[in-house]
């Protein structure tokens, strides 16, 4: 419940935030229909950061040149938007053993966030966790999702 | 407690599975021939739970069921033609059973006492020697006979093997139902045939890797309910629960210390995977490793003296044994490929593993000095091995196009054997036996 609320207000920060962007409100024109809240967000982060996930080598947690010049788009809009919480999401090696895959997504989740605070996105704003193969989805990745 | 209709119901399920599982034991030259002739009952009383004699025929039937699980063991299912009187228990015909091929005999009594419960006598005979080698007697609620008959099958399973019985134990594991993103997973314990499932989580987290305490009275798992994987510990009786330790760090991997004071668990510090060591009841945690990426899956020695783990410090992951207090760590699998998820044997002489290479994931089991290696399944998704208290045989899953089931295996090469369990289901462990 408390997290719904929490959601609930960032969706109305939101709303006024999309609003202010260039290209979505044309002075004289007659209203857009434009996305609304959480869905405004995460779509312009999208955009702006190029994707949402980036992806790692076999085993591996270190972060190659693709993976920084995402994360470096991602940061710049996350400094932008001090008002959103994201949560960055880890997962595993497919053919892992479950704790080692756990272990492996937290950690590229980590690598990830300490690559956002060194590039100025404050810690308050990034939490992270770890799917593991627990969930279907993209192995070797991490995705930074908008909260 | 469970209403008695309701058990016979899930007797009647747990008899038409165990018929199924027969079909895959290995060839009986193998296995010790056990003759279960039908139980006898000194007079055939009415209970809260039936007739004596009634109750006398399905523990019977239990008892064989029981035996024919493993693969050592062969029983000659009871039969009506069998009945013996009740001063038979004691002075069995052993030529009649010598001349069926038999090896060793279970006999036993159903009797009503006044104060409402029953009396429960289980005797083992050695056949070709004519002679006694075991003997038990229960006093429980008629209810309570499947757990004395579970005994009187441990008493029989001991006598052939030497090994403790197996049958009065639980299994907790991940219950699936559903799939894709409307998967529903709820930890759920049940008895180690299969029946009195309980489901202890509502489903709405995701829940991993519930182990049991030695005797199974409380479970620590790992839930995502705060949205990322932590250690929880619930007493599986009453349902109440709580955070392991405090704080707000990814954890998991835990496990009970085999005196079910310590839980070794594993949790993530920045990017490290560390192992840990906090009591039972909670409090803060003594960190046992320190090496940087990731150690987890730590299990202790039957004594508690030492720890083995696995650890990717050298570059693949591979097992380690250190002593309790996170010293004098050494590697103990060096036979190529990665090694995970491993458990010490009850019995101290064994620790079994997942086996991961390029043909997938297999069970395998390793001797304690690290030699006397070898793969006991074929994969290719196999993990998350559990030892019966036996320290005989293993519970683990195996994937199949995406479906977990669980499956038991003996140390004696023979195939593995699907366990049947009502759900589908992922990560058992197997606990000790009950008192």
């Amino acid at each position: 419940m408390r997290r719904f609320l929490t959601i609930c207000a960032l969706a109305l920060v939101a709303s006024s935030a999309s609003a202010q962007l260039p290209g979505l409100r044309k002075r004289g024109a007659p209203t857009q229909p434009v996305l609304q809240g959480i869905d405004a967000l995460r779509a312009d982060f999208l955009t702006r950061s190029g994707s949402d996930t980036v992806y790692f080598g076999n085993g591996s947690a270190g972060l190659g040149p693709p993976t920084i010049a995402t994360l470096q788009a991602q940061a710049a809009w996350l400094r932008q938007h001090p008002e959103v919480v994201v949560r960055i999401e880890g997962a595993g090696d497919p053919g892992d053993t479950r704790d080692h895959a756990l272990a492996m997504g937290a950690r590229r989740a980590e690598e990830v966030r300490d690559y956002l605070v060194l590039l100025g996105v404050p810690a308050a704003q990034v939490t992270t966790t770890t799917w593991g193969n627990e969930r279907p989805g993209t192995p070797r990745s991490v995705t930074v999702l908008v909260k | 407690m469970i209403p008695a209709t309701r058990r016979i119901a899930l007797l009647l399920a747990g008899a038409c599975l165990g018929g199924a599982v027969h079909a895959q034991t290995p060839p009986s030259g193998a296995a010790t021939v056990v003759a279960v002739p039908p139980l006898s009952t000194p007079d055939d009383k009415r209970t809260s739970a039936g007739q004596t004699l009634s109750i006398a025929w399905q523990a019977s039937r239990l008892i064989a069921d029981d035996l024919r699980t493993t693969s050592e063991v062969m029983p000659l299912p009871p039969s009506q033609k069998d009945y013996y009187s009740y001063p038979e228990v004691t002075a069995p015909t052993f030529s009649r059973w010598r001349s069926v091929g038999a090896k060793m005999l279970v006999t036993g009594f159903v009797q009503a006492r006044s104060d409402g419960r029953v009396t429960f006598g289980c005797y083992v005979y050695d056949v070709d020697k004519g002679r006694e080698v075991g003997r038990k007697g229960f006093v429980v609620a008629p209810e309570e006979w499947r757990r004395a008959a579970h005994k009187c099958s441990g008493l029989a399973y001991t006598a052939v093997t030497g090994a403790p019985g197996i049958f009065d134990s639980r299994i907790v594991y991940v219950a699936q139902s559903g799939s894709g993103t409307a998967k529903v997973e709820r930890i759920s314990i049940v008895d180690s045939d299969g029946t009195n499932q309980r489901f202890l989580t509502n489903g709405e987290a995701q829940v991993l890797s519930p182990r049991l305490s030695p005797k199974a009275a409380r479970v620590t798992y790992v839930s995502y309910v705060g949205g990322k994987p932590q250690v929880r510990m619930m007493d599986s009786a009453t349902g109440t629960e709580q955070l392991l330790a405090p704080g707000d760090a990814i954890s998991f991997a835990p496990r009970f210390s085999p005196d079910g004071t310590r839980i070794l668990f594993s949790m993530m510090l920045g990017p490290n995977s560390d192992i840990y060591v906090v009591g039972a009841g909670g409090g803060m945690p003594q960190r046992l490793t320190t090496s940087p990426g990731v150690d987890t899956d730590a299990s202790f020695s039957p004594d508690g003296t030492k720890i083995v783990f696995e650890s990717d410090r050298g570059g693949s992951q591979q097992l380690y044994v250190m002593n309790a207090d996170g010293s004098n760590e050494r590697r103990l699998t060096f036979g190529g490929g990665w090694y995970a998820s491993p458990e010490w044997s009850p019995d101290g002489e064994w620790i079994a593993f997942t086996r991961r290479g390029s043909d997938g994931r297999r069970i395998g089991i390793i001797k304690t000095d690290g030699t006397g290696e070898h793969v006991l399944t074929t994969g290719p998704g196999d993990e998350s091995p559990s030892w019966a208290p036996s320290s005989r045989e293993l519970i683990f899953q195996r994937d199949i196009a995406g479906i977990s089931n669980l499956y038991r295996v003996s140390l004696d090469g023979s195939q593995p054997r699907s366990v049947s369990v009502p759900q589908g289901g992922s990560d058992p462990d197997w606990s000790g036996v009950m008192d």
